[in-house]
């Protein structure tokens, strides 16, 4: 009997074998830039698709991806978005300023949205006296979920996909650094551990209350939470394993054990970067599955190690690089990479799928189209795999 | 403790407060600017290099440091305009057109000055134009840096805009960000990669030296 994509999920989830390899795009972090988009609707002219205007997260301007083209690449997950509210269109430039006040423009092409440098942080000159003064988004604004419940029952009742609550897009500690500035909250992160804490405090507060409207909503119906923030960058981590302990692991912890006992959902959670000196901590913080996998930093790329490691423990959602691979790669490094990762991490389950982060316009058609083909085919054909990895075809060996 | 290695371990320590404090100490007894600029200061930035790349600083550790060695250099700097020390070298520094970001590139700078470089910041979304204008003014190396692996061509295309104008030559270039790697550095005829703001001040210093 073939196993649904939900069926698939549970068993993978509980670390054994599933019939397929799960696949996943089509959540932020994790769509497609308007301009592939395009081409790719253009590559791909009997898959009917009509969202190339329909952004799905402003600032990367990726798209909401068609049912259509999910059903082509054989997509597991379908994903429920939160409404874009308490946003301020700017008059001066092409910009906006998002829920938490941060003020964000178009570059001159167009092509994403950045934090404006040339304004200030909204909490750049904030103490611990004026805080609560901040002029602090909604959690309970009723538009911010509107739609979702009859979205999540419909996709409930009606399809057998794995339903996933796409992330309000923050986390404690990115949120903090966008607030105060970059700089500044680095720095309270040492010199100013009371203000630190006290702005985590309330960015962790205010995040929870949002889950709880957003579970209330859609709790019943999906399988899958999904929460963003940044703790690593391409050499290293942002901050250090001691003063991520301190100061970020309590909230983090306390918002994913929220939101795990508002539903009964499993939990992923994205971080860029190399993060592999806190993926223990990640694990006590109760995440079921790390998003993306960055295989393009050190640590990260040693993707056999991590599932030995901590494969009975964590699953995995990622692992296949948008920085170097999908962008150069040929067909036979690309299968090479496809059947690595594969190899890796998806015995015994707990192992999904995806490009790293977003597909970028300077990544082919075809390769994304490859991408999506080449999984279905080692599905049909497990014994393919070693074959190809035989091939020694590795992009990143020959490349560094 | 003497002077300089309070003003040392102030800067290692990223105590901004104490800093300040400490050199005027060491100016009031006496100990030459240059001394002090040199033996403490921009050895305290190395230092704070060196440690960075042995992973035991991280970027909040940094960011102190070179807030507290700018907190000291304010206090230094009146004295140093009758030394004639000169800056090391020039640096002209810019994130890539079509890219915004600039917290690496920021970071790259304030390790640079720190260094002794002096640095002229062109800010994000810089176009291949105007870097070529800066260039023009006088410099000995050129950082350029982005974020976004769309972004990537704009570095190539700025190198390409130097060569047509002529000034390749004049200027070395150093490369760095997240999507940027040694190969593609040297496919797009940088002289340099940096991987992180400690390597950007290695690389710089050889094209001084």
């Amino acid at each position: 009997m073939t196993m649904t994509p939900r069926e698939n999920f549970f068993t993978a989830m509980s670390h054994q074998q599933p019939e397929r390899v799960l696949v996943d795009m089509g959540k932020h972090i994790g769509s497609i830039h308007k301009k592939a988009y395009v081409k790719l609707q253009q590559y791909l002219n009997d898959v009917p698709m009509e969202n190339a205007d329909k952004i799905l997260d402003r600032m990367a301007q990726t798209v909401v991806p068609d049912e259509a083209l999910l059903q082509r690449f054989g997509i597991d997950f379908r994903w429920l978005v939160p409404n874009w509210v308490q946003v301020k269109e700017r008059t001066d430039v092409d910009g906006y300023i998002d829920m938490w006040g941060v003020p964000y423009r178009a570059t001159a092409d167009k092509d994403h949205y950045a934090i404006d440098v040339l304004c200030d942080a909204p909490l750049k000159t904030a103490t611990l006296n004026n805080l609560d003064d901040f002029n602090w988004p909604d959690p309970y604004d009723p538009d911010q979920f509107k739609g979702l419940r009859e979205q999540a029952e419909s996709l409930y009742k009606n399809t057998d996909y794995v339903i996933g609550a796409d992330a309000i897009k923050a986390g404690p500690l990115m949120t903090a650094l966008q607030m105060r500035g970059y700089e500044q909250f680095f720095m309270d992160l040492i010199a100013d551990t009371e203000f630190a804490d006290a702005l985590l405090d309330k960015i962790t507060w205010t995040l929870k209350a949002m889950w709880t409207r957003y579970m209330e909503e859609v709790g019943a119906y999906v399988q899958l939470a999904y929460v963003t923030d940044d703790l690593g960058s391409q050499t290293s981590m942002l901050i250090s394993p001691k003063v991520f302990r301190n100061r970020l692991k309590p909230k983090m912890k306390e918002l994913y054990d929220h939101i795990k006992g508002l539903a009964d959902v499993k939990l992923m959670m994205h971080t860029d970067g190399a993060v592999l000196p806190v993926i223990e901590d990640i694990i006590e913080m109760n995440v079921d599955i790390i998003n993306p996998v960055q295989t393009s930093v050190q640590g990260m790329n040693n993707t056999q190690f991590l599932k030995q490691q901590f494969g009975n423990r964590l699953a995995f959602h990622g692992a296949i690089d948008v920085q170097h691979l999908m962008p150069n790669a040929n067909l036979n490094q690309l299968r090479w990479e496809v059947a690595k990762r594969i190899h890796d991490l998806s015995y015994n389950g707990g192992y999904i799928i995806a490009p790293c982060h977003n597909i970028g316009h300077d990544i082919s058609s075809q390769n994304i189209v490859a991408f999506f083909d080449l999984v279905k085919e080692f599905d049909t054909d497990p014994s393919a795999l070693d074959k190809v990895l035989a091939s020694k075809q590795s992009y990143f060996a020959n490349h560094n | 403790m003497d002077y300089l290695d309070n003003i040392y371990e102030a800067i290692l320590d990223g105590d901004m407060g104490i800093v300040p404090t400490n050199v005027q100490s060491a100016i009031d007894a006496g100990i030459p600017v240059s001394k002090i600029l040199i033996e403490s200061m921009i050895a305290a930035m190395e230092e704070v290099g060196r440690l960075f790349q042995e992973g035991e600083y991280f970027v909040p550790e940094m960011l102190l440091a070179a807030h507290s060695m700018k907190a000291g250099l304010s206090v230094l700097q009146p004295h140093l305009v009758n030394t004639g020390i000169e800056p090391i070298g020039k640096i002209i520094l810019g994130s890539v057109d079509g890219d915004m970001h600039d917290i690496g590139k920021n970071l790259v700078a304030m390790m640079l000055e720190g260094a002794g470089f002096k640095i002229v910041d062109l800010g994000t979304d810089v176009s291949a134009a105007e870097f070529v204008e800066a260039i023009k003014e006088g410099a000995d190396i050129l950082g350029l840096s982005a974020l976004l692996t769309t972004t990537l061509p704009s570095m190539e295309s700025t190198i390409q805009a130097i060569e047509i104008e002529g000034l390749r030559e004049d200027i070395k270039i150093i490369v760095g960000g997240a999507p940027v790697t040694a190969e593609y550095a040297h496919q797009i005829g940088a002289d340099g990669y940096a991987k992180d703001a400690s390597q950007a001040v290695k690389v710089a210093k050889s094209f001084i030296n």
